[in-house]
């Protein structure tokens, strides 16, 4: 365990824990819609850590325009892919909350505990 | 006890992450395997190929273009699953228990508001159609249009909204963003090259970026509008409430 | 100087995703996962991304965070 290493590369390991943290909530917690809290946190986390990783000393945005070299500019790549999976996490977050609201009309619960002792899930 | 034992597994996790952290190479380097290899041919051509200043709108239209074909279907079908749970009937009248006090928002709200409403659209249309030479882009100015319609709706109540973006406007146009998609790709197989080519290889001179920009520009028109119909209907499918019996137009105060 | 305002934007982020888990009022759940958002805006312009800033400050602090409002409207407001 290289802590000085750990210490350098700050955002992976909060991306790490913040991962850690959305995984407690989606498995611990019984309300439906903390639960989709906690994804939403899973999810931002890992697109922290891809993103910081095309970082560069000095770096620019990668947008052309007078004196800004090539050479100086970070990494595109990340960028484009993680700004399809904002919108595929806005997505899927608003298909899980119509679902909590046709759950809650139907059971009248969102914890998932007394959902499964209705006879639901 | 289930949450010691959860506990307990996410410690194991997390030392088994901070160990795969401590072995990565350092943050914030110039040197790193995965900037050497493919990013300086990016970023030095990503102009004259890519045929945006915006090396990323490059990137998302035409190198990786088959991935925002993907987003756009993923958000269609976020539209309709989401109608497809709350939309269910038609009703003559659309209440929703949001604004059902019965008391109208204060007078600077309401001003400040109906002031702001149009600035914003006009930003959203500037981000949407600048976004090739700045920061920006279709999704961007999308995201935005929806914004303005949801404060528009919080503070002036679901009938006012509805009364100025009814059903009947809104479908032909939720879907073009799909149909701009599949346009401009299939204009390269009708020209005899792969799908989702804009212009022919081979080809050079400033028309043919001239061409190429304006499709890409269309393409980009396209994600914006359908992108922000689709946040403006699932936001209207989601704040209204449906009466078990047709009620009486209530007139406001 | 640059690391000053990573660090605090970190610290606070983890800081903000541990109240928007452990408040139990769902309400203050959701606006303080707006800030979450918002401080996930500022860090895309920290690393150089103004694409994923402009979207993620629409999309997380403007569209997100009014779902999860509505829904708690119209379903439980406290957890269990």
């Amino acid at each position: 365990m290289n802590f000085s290493r750990i210490f350098h590369n700050l955002n992976y390991a909060v991306s790490a824990l913040l991962f850690l943290m959305g995984l407690y909530t989606v498995t611990v917690k019984p309300n439906l819609i903390k639960k989709l809290i906690g994804l939403n946190i899973m999810e931002t986390s890992v697109f922290l850590l891809i993103v910081s990783l095309g970082m560069i000393p000095d770096g620019q945005a990668p947008i052309v325009t007078n004196g800004v070299r090539p050479s100086m500019m970070v990494n595109p790549i990340p960028q484009a892919l993680i700004l399809t999976g904002i919108v595929v996490a806005v997505s899927t977050t608003a298909v899980a909350l119509s679902l909590c609201i046709r759950i809650h009309e139907k059971y009248d619960t969102l914890d998932a505990f007394k959902i499964h002792g209705r006879g639901g899930l | 006890m289930r949450k010691i034992m959860v506990l307990a597994a996410l410690v194991v996790i997390g030392i088994v992450l901070l160990y795969a952290v401590g072995k990565m190479p350092p943050m914030n380097s110039r040197n790193t395997p995965d900037k050497t290899h493919v990013v300086p041919r990016y970023l030095n051509e990503g102009e004259s190929e890519g045929g945006a200043k915006n090396i990323i709108t490059g990137v998302i239209l035409n190198y990786r273009g088959y991935d925002t074909m993907g987003e756009v279907t993923v958000i269609f079908s976020a539209l309709c699953a989401t109608i497809a749970l709350l939309d269910r009937e038609k009703r003559k009248v659309s209440r929703s228990g949001v604004d059902a006090s019965g008391v109208r928002a204060s007078v600077i709200v309401r001003t400040v508001v109906r002031f702001l409403v149009p600035i914003v659209v006009f930003f959203a249309a500037y981000m949407i159609l600048h976004g090739e030479a700045t920061p920006g882009g279709g999704f961007q100015g999308g995201a935005i249009i929806g914004a303005s319609v949801i404060i528009f709706t919080l503070v002036f109540g679901l009938p006012e909204s509805t009364r100025r973006m009814p059903l009947k406007a809104r479908v032909p146009f939720e879907s073009i963003a799909m149909l701009g998609f599949l346009a401009m790709g299939f204009i390269g197989i009708a020209f005899g090259v792969n799908f989702l080519t804009y212009v022919l290889p081979g080809l050079h001179g400033s028309l043919v970026d001239t061409i190429r920009s304006q499709m890409l520009m269309v393409i980009e028109i396209g994600i914006g509008i359908g992108g922000g119909l689709v946040f403006t209907s699932i936001v209207l499918a989601m704040v209204r409430e449906d009466e078990y019996e047709l009620q009486p137009d209530i007139p406001q105060p | 100087m640059n690391w000053v305002l990573n660090l605090l934007l970190l610290i606070f982020l983890v800081c903000t995703a541990a109240a928007a888990i452990l408040i139990k009022d769902l309400l203050a759940a959701a606006i303080v996962f707006s800030a979450y958002s918002l401080l996930m805006a500022i860090l895309w312009t920290q690393l150089r991304a103004p694409d994923l800033a402009i979207t993620e400050a629409a999309v997380g602090a403007g569209v997100t965070t009014v779902l999860l409002i509505v829904t708690i409207y119209r379903t439980v407001r406290k957890e269990e």
